[in-house]
């Protein structure tokens, strides 16, 4: 697997909802070493076209793969297993679960201990419980949510909630990180320290794509970015040229929340 | 300012979770000794009551268990709870089997029914799922009438071998079912701290979630049910050997709405004074009904009513009384 290589495409994705065409042919292509953004108005199809990436949703036409082997077909749980992780725009945290115990989930995949251990404090059953939590510690340092380990989600404010999916979908050392909204409930100085961390995440083999509608995190983190419109591309490359593309201008212009 | 509200709502709300595992591990380290030593004091009736109250207090656990890690309300267990109890019996009247052997055949034919069951009705859930449960525990007294050459029909059948020979079986009828409630009560503990534990949970929050992280729905639900059937056949087994004897009539429809009752008055909870609760509940029940003035249905729909409101409002009624305790 050479790092140069991967890659994540999807070609031709449509999807509908009962004649509501939600995609319509999309295609883009994230590339690892790269922060790709993706933009574009509410309802525009950002956090569908992540959902068909995680095969959360089926799309009717198009193929998806990585690094050249396509995804098609397979299960969430088998993209997860190659790697595939994502956040969640409305915060999926499991509510009885403390905060690294939430972000432990994100490594679950990679061990294997037997249901005898779920019932009886077997060996194999308590280290690979140790390592999970150390691992899920460190992940929450990273994100500064060291304190919060212990505490149940519902007692952290909404932006830091969104942290602690970051931490969970990195923790188990992705190779696509897809985020949907990282910064929606932070305020200035949160959503700045989460840039610096973005960027601390990004790696040479690391896809990484961010859905947000805060532009200036967008065009200071994103090597590339996608504008998308009514389940369309409407433009990518850099964020200079996409800040000063007519057709983005117009849409941002339209719509009124920006 | 975020870091203080933070800070604030901390304390408070671990203060409140910390007081109650608190005040419930206290409770279980006071009834533990309690219910050990009773034999001593207590008249054999109240042993063999309380023998029984145990089996059905690891019944309600097994619906408590399902409700938990599930999300889901079962309207059927008695079916898996007489899985449990005709195992027992008829290794023991067909092959002279001791409870030794016949209990964890019992667990593994519950564990197995559970799987049998959940992997076709995976993909229903809410009320859909509890009336195919409905199902199985209104066909179980006609399998169990229909099968008589090996279920004793009517009759039933009798369970009289002692789990240890040499030790009276009164004592075994009550201290058997008590150490059983005593291990599944320490597994579920276990199995809230496990990696299976918290996928199960994540999986009934948010299911996409769960699956986008690599636990499959389809696992989710086949693991609980099956979790779920071994121990409501475990408390059939414990109650076929505490009561001594095994018959249609205990394992009907209304024995499986019972547990439920059980499991919803003591709110679910996986603990021993919890399961305790509903399984006093459970066993009571019968017999202040068989008893039964005309009034007696009135008041256990109301006692249980009480139970419920109670355990929804005491939480703010507490929390009021004890705001204003502060101000004073
Ligand atoms: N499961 C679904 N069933 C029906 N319609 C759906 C479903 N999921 C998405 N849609 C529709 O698809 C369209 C695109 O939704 P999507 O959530 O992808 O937008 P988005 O770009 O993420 O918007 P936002 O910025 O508001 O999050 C919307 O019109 C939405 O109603
Ligand atoms: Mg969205």
């Amino acid at each position: 697997m050479d790092a140069q290589n991967s890659m994540l495409t999807a070609q031709g994705i449509a999807l509908s909802f009962g004649g509501i065409k939600v995609l319509q042919g999309l295609d883009v292509e994230f590339r690892a070493g790269e922060v790709t953004g993706l933009i574009g108005p509410n309802g525009a199809g950002k956090t569908s076209l992540f959902n068909c990436l995680t095969g959360a949703y089926r799309p009717q036409g198009g193929s998806i793969s990585f690094d050249g082997r396509p995804l098609d077909g397979l299960s969430p749980a088998a993209r997860a297993s190659r790697g595939v992780v994502r956040s969640f725009q409305t915060v999926a945290l499991c509510p009885e679960l403390t905060v690294v115990e939430n972000v432990m989930m994100g490594l679950a995949r990679n061990y294997h201990s037997g249901w005898l251990s779920a019932f009886l404090p077997l060996a194999r059953g308590r280290r690979e419980d140790r390592e999970m939590r150390e691992a899920a510690i460190s992940a929450l340092a990273s994100l500064g949510l060291a304190d919060a380990a212990d505490l149940l989600p519902s007692q952290l404010p909404p932006g830091m909630q969104r942290l602690v999916e970051i931490a969970r979908a990195i923790v188990g050392k992705p190779s696509v990180l897809l985020l949907d909204e990282p910064a929606a409930g932070l305020n200035n100085a949160e959503t700045r320290d989460l840039t610096q961390t973005l960027r601390n995440i990004a790696s040479p083999d690391l896809v990484m794509v961010i859905v947000e509608h805060d532009m200036d995190l967008v065009m200071s983190i994103c090597d590339r970015i996608y504008v998308i419109n009514f389940g369309e591309v409407v433009t990518c490359g850099p964020p200079q040229a996409v800040r000063t593309n007519e057709d983005v201008i117009a849409i941002y212009l339209g719509s009124e929340d920006d | 300012m975020s870091d203080s509200i933070l800070t604030m709502r901390q304390e408070r709300s671990s203060l409140d979770l910390r007081k109650m595992v608190a005040s419930e591990r206290i409770v279980a380290g006071a009834i533990i000794p309690v219910l050990i030593l009773l034999p001593l004091f207590v008249a054999g009736s109240w042993t063999y009551a309380l023998g029984v109250c145990f089996a059905n207090s690891i019944g309600v656990l097994a619906v408590s268990a399902l409700v938990r890690y599930g999300g889901e309300v079962s309207i059927g267990h008695s079916f898996f709870a007489a899985v449990g109890a005709y195992s027992v019996a008829i290794l023991e009247t067909r092959a002279g089997l001791p409870l030794s052997i016949s209990l964890p055949v019992a667990l593994v034919a519950g564990v197995l029914c559970g799987i049998a069951f959940a992997w076709p009705s995976r993909r229903l859930s809410g009320i859909y799922l509890a009336v195919s449960t409905m199902a199985l525990a209104l066909a179980m007294p006609e399998i169990i009438v229909n099968a008589d050459t090996w279920t004793g029909g009517f009759e039933g059948l009798y369970v009289s071998k002692p789990l240890i020979p040499g030790i009276g079986i009164e004592l075994q009828r009550y201290y058997v079912p008590l150490v059983a409630l005593a291990v599944v009560v320490y597994c579920l503990s276990r199995l809230r701290q496990s990696r299976q534990g918290r996928a199960l949970l994540l999986a009934r929050s948010h299911p996409a979630a769960a699956d986008a992280f690599g636990t499959r729905r389809a696992w989710a639900r086949v693991s609980i049910m099956g979790i779920s059937g071994g121990i409501a056949a475990i408390s059939g087994a414990m109650l076929a050997f505490a009561s001594s004897a095994v018959s249609p009539t205990v394992y009907t429809f209304w024995s499986s709405i019972f547990l439920l009752v059980g499991s919803v008055v003591s709110f679910y909870g996986l603990t021993l004074p919890r399961a305790l609760i509903g399984g006093a509940f459970l066993t009571l029940v019968p017999q202040v009904l068989s008893g039964s003035g005309a009034w007696i249905p009135v008041l256990y729909g109301l006692v249980m009513l009480v139970v419920i409101l109670a355990g929804h409002y005491g939480p703010q009624l507490s929390s009021i009384l004890f705001r204003r305790g502060e101000k004073r």
